[in-house]
């Protein structure tokens, strides 16, 4: 019964009244007397708990309180003694615990209690509430929880965060930021300066202050969000790169509110970034400074890079010469490549670029001052993972100084050539014209005198016969030089040997290829298999083969189509036939051609042939030409075989 | 000194040998020495041979018109070097004569001063008015160079005040002016002058004014007032 156990009184109807509000209110209504010992608890309140009110109080003799059994253990002692501290001074009592339901369960509750006292002032009575607050405890724990988190996260992230207020005062910093600076926001501090003065003043680079200043007010003022990279100095003293980003955070009205900001170090980054531009350089300034010309062309040939070195060595930039209308490589080649090459570059640059082929000729590169160089140009297709070709990389090697030594060589082996061997055919015509030369100015210098010598008044005899036979001493001498000059081509049976002929061929071949290839004449061999040796005078049989592929190349210089020499060796009966013929206007005499100083050609002795006759009659073979079919002539000279050595 | 070196003399040698003109011919084939020494001696002038330049440059040469004619083609230099080491000094009019004329040869000759370049073998017009025609430029020279040897001694004989008032006078100032130039008197002046014209036996003021033309004595002084020189 609650009359039993509760001390109010029930039968007066105002005080039945007010017990019925208290008992009806939401949570728990109790008094206590002013040692503490509870003299109402709301029955809800004993209902919650389990127990009777008389369980809550102290027994005798005890000093703990008897509430001890349904308060939380570890709230117990604070309850505790702050409700000492209150009995014993009448101050407010106002405490939040958690209280056991009788299923034992804990929740937390707010406890309040006031005093109320007599005339003198003694306390009669206390009286409270205890409100369960679980829910709202839960909440704030919850929020606690999810502040700390953010906290935790907001000091974890690997970067820095900070805040602005929107006038740019510096107001937080996370906790990396602060270890990394080694200070907080509240350490900073400039005489002088404004707070984020002083932040920029003392940890911005130098070098970087001023932009990331001005960028930082550019935000401020317009609202637009900023972003930057800068060094930011450690607290060390080492400056690492950074790269920042802040926005503004707006109300509703869209006022600023404040600015967040996040900066990441970098540095690794940039140096990487650096490590990796500085190897470019490197590679560039490698590519640069090698002496050689390079270049790059996409798949269909356009130039696309060219490196310093050739940029100077060409004197004009990748799309100088573009032209509309017309491809980039057409308008590039026809201006640098020499014009007695470009056919031949044309036709193998675009057979590589259709095949893939690398490519690979030597030709002339017009210089900036006009002047051609040969070159040896080279280049090869990078293709990508599936093989499709994206880019050709190209060198050109200037082998102007090679070409010219190797011709200064060429020349020298010549000279030598012809003069142990007195075969040189345009010295040795210019040798016999001078041999036959002297005699016949000597000649014509004593016949003007013998006639003078006679048609003197009178007529000096004795003279005109003195000179008459010096005339017929130094005919007899250019006849002399005549017979001289065969017996030069018969005399040398020793110095012949017993030769592959095929290996003359070859020699005589590598001899002419360059200037093959000058004059763009394309040199066709066909040697027959199992040729018999031949006994020979290899240099005069080679300068035979040289004049007559001469002769052959000379006549093709006028055709502006292709030039095809033909040399063809087989053996015919007892003999090795040697064919020569070239594609160009032909021959107008075959026979006469081979009588001394005949010619055609505007600077030759018409020595050559002669010669060249010579030398093959005395080997015991045959010279002569014929028409080539359907143009051109052809030249065939016989060798006997030696079928066995 | 004399070796290889043969006189071509006309059949009445010794008046010949003192011929008042000389060909020199220079050319390592004897034949055409020969040949062409009888040439001229058909057309009774002399010749001297030599065959190389050595010999030519060794061989003490009489001083009287002459010409020479020199192969290009020599043993020891060639004709070309010959014409260069001998161009500073007085020397024959040279005519080359070679066996492979081209044009660059000819041209490089005629430039260093040549007066012809034939090519062998040569017929006996070309080569004899070749020769004619430089042994009458060397006469040419050679009296020029008389005339001018003349001057100079005269102008050797000049004391040296009658040497300072030579380029005053020839250049055309006045008696006054040239005193005032030397410090001396107009009348003192006129005597100089009056020297000056005699020693150099200049017939009057622009006689004086050629020779020192010829003697290439500089005009340094102007009649115009300083004021005015241009």
């Amino acid at each position: 019964m609650s009359a039993a156990s509760n001390s109010l009184d029930q039968t007066n109807p105002e005080a039945a009244r007010a017990l019925q509000i208290v008992e009806s209110m939401p949570g728990f209504a109790w008094s206590a007397n002013a040692a503490g010992q509870f003299t109402y608890v709301s029955p809800s309140a004993l209902a919650f708990l389990g127990n009777a009110r008389d369980d809550l109080n102290t027994p005798e003799g005890e000093d703990e309180f008897g509430w001890r059994r349904v308060v939380h253990p570890d709230d117990y002692d604070r309850v505790a003694a702050r409700w000492r501290h209150c009995l014993k001074t009448g101050d407010h009592y106002d405490t939040e615990h958690r209280l056991r339901r009788a299923d034992g369960v804990y929740r937390w509750f707010r406890n309040s209690g006031r005093p109320a006292r007599d005339s003198q002032g003694r306390i009669t009575e206390w009286y409270g509430t205890t409100i369960e607050i679980e829910e709202q405890k839960q909440a704030e724990t919850a929020l606690r929880d999810r502040e700390r988190e953010l906290s935790q996260l907001v000091d974890m992230v690997p970067s820095h965060l900070w805040r602005l207020t929107p006038e740019g005062r510096p107001i937080f910093f996370n906790k990396r930021m602060v270890e990394f600076l080694g200070m907080d926001v509240a350490d900073i501090d400039r005489p002088g300066m404004s707070p984020l003065e002083a932040v920029i003043d003392s940890v911005i680079h130098p070098d970087d202050a001023p932009s990331m200043k001005a960028a930082l007010d550019r935000s401020l003022a317009t609202g637009e969000p900023f972003a930057m990279r800068y060094r930011l100095r450690r607290a060390d003293g080492v400056y690492h790169w950074m790269s920042s980003r802040a926005e503004p955070l707006r109300d509703h009205a869209g006022r600023i509110v404040q600015w967040y900001g996040l900066c990441h170090d970098i540095d690794e980054q940039v140096k990487a970034e650096e490590g990796l531009r500085e190897s470019e350089r490197m590679l560039r300034q490698l590519i640069e400074t090698l002496p050689a010309l390079l270049y790059c062309a996409a798949p269909d040939g356009k130039p696309i890079y060219r490196s310093r070195q050739l940029s100077e060595f060409l004197g004009f930039g990748l799309d100088d010469k573009d032209e509309a209308g017309k491809p980039r490589l057409a308008s590039t080649l026809d201006a640098i490549i020499h014009p007695d090459d470009l056919a031949t570059v044309q036709e193998r640059y675009g057979h590589s670029l259709a095949t893939g082929e690398p490519y690979a000729l030597k030709h002339r590169l017009r210089r900036f001052d006009g002047e051609y160089r040969w070159v040896e140009t080279r280049a090869a297709p990078m293709r990508d993972a599936d093989g499709t070709i994206v880019q050709w990389n190209g060198v050109c090697l200037d082998i102007d100084g090679e070409v010219r030594a190797r011709q200064e060589l060429q020349f020298a082996q010549e000279r030598l050539t012809r003069a142990s061997q007195a075969a040189g055919l345009a010295e040795l015509s210019a040798s016999i014209a001078h041999e036959v030369n002297q005699p016949l100015a000597a000649i014509v210098a004593n016949s003007h005198a013998c006639h003078r010598w006679l048609s003197a008044e009178p007529a000096n005899i004795e003279r005109a016969k003195i000179t008459a036979e010096r005339i017929i001493r130094d005919a007899n001498s250019a006849a002399d030089v005549v017979s001289r000059i065969r017996a030069l081509f018969k005399q040398s049976t020793d110095a012949r040997t017993v030769t592959p002929f095929d290996s003359v061929i070859a020699e005589t071949r590598e001899l002419l290829a360059d200037e093959a290839a000058q004059r763009r004449v394309r040199m066709d061999i066909d040697i027959a298999a199992d040729l018999p040796p031949v006994a020979v005078d290899r240099v005069q049989i080679q300068q035979v083969l040289i004049n007559l592929i001469r002769n052959g190349m000379d006549a093709m210089d006028s055709l502006t189509s292709e030039r095809v020499l033909r040399l063809r060796v087989h053996q015919a009966d007892d003999v090795v036939r040697t064919e020569i013929s070239d594609i160009g206007p032909g021959i107008e005499l075959p026979e006469k051609m081979f009588e001394p100083f005949f010619t055609t050609k505007e600077h030759g002795m018409g020595m050559g042939l002669a010669i060249c006759r010579s030398i093959v009659e005395s080997h015991d073979g045959r010279l002569w030409a014929e028409r080539n079919d359907p143009c051109g002539a052809m030249f065939i000279f016989t060798l006997p075989a030696r079928v066995s050595v | 000194m004399w070796r290889d070196v043969h006189l071509h003399v006309a059949s009445k040698g010794k008046r010949m040998m003192t011929a008042d003109q000389i060909v020199f011919i220079v050319d390592d084939d004897a034949r055409l020495r020969e040949a062409l020494g009888e040439l001229l001696a058909s057309h009774g002038m002399q010749a001297v041979t030599f065959a190389s330049a050595g010999d030519y440059m060794a061989a003490d040469k009489p001083d009287v018109p002459a010409c020479l004619i020199l192969d290009v083609e020599l043993p020891d230099i060639n004709g070309f070097d010959l014409q260069g080491q001998i161009a500073q000094s007085d020397h024959p009019p040279i005519i080359f004569l070679t066996g492979h004329g081209d044009i660059p040869s000819s041209v490089r000759a005629i430039k260093h001063g040549a007066v012809d370049f034939l090519t062998k073998p040569v017929n006996e017009t070309d080569i004899m008015a070749a020769i004619n025609a430089a042994i009458d430029h060397d006469r040419d020279i050679r009296s020029r160079r008389a005339e001018l040897g003349v001057l100079r001694q005269r102008y050797r004989d000049l004391t040296p005040r009658e040497r300072e008032v030579l380029p005053l006078v020839v250049s055309g100032l006045l008696n006054k002016q040239a005193a005032a130039e030397l410090g001396i008197s107009e009348v003192t002046l006129q005597i100089h002058r009056r020297n000056v014209m005699q020693k150099m036996k200049a017939a009057s003021l622009a006689d004086l004014v050629r020779i020192a033309g010829q003697l290439e004595i500089p005009i340094t002084y102007s009649r115009r007032p300083k004021g005015s020189r241009v």
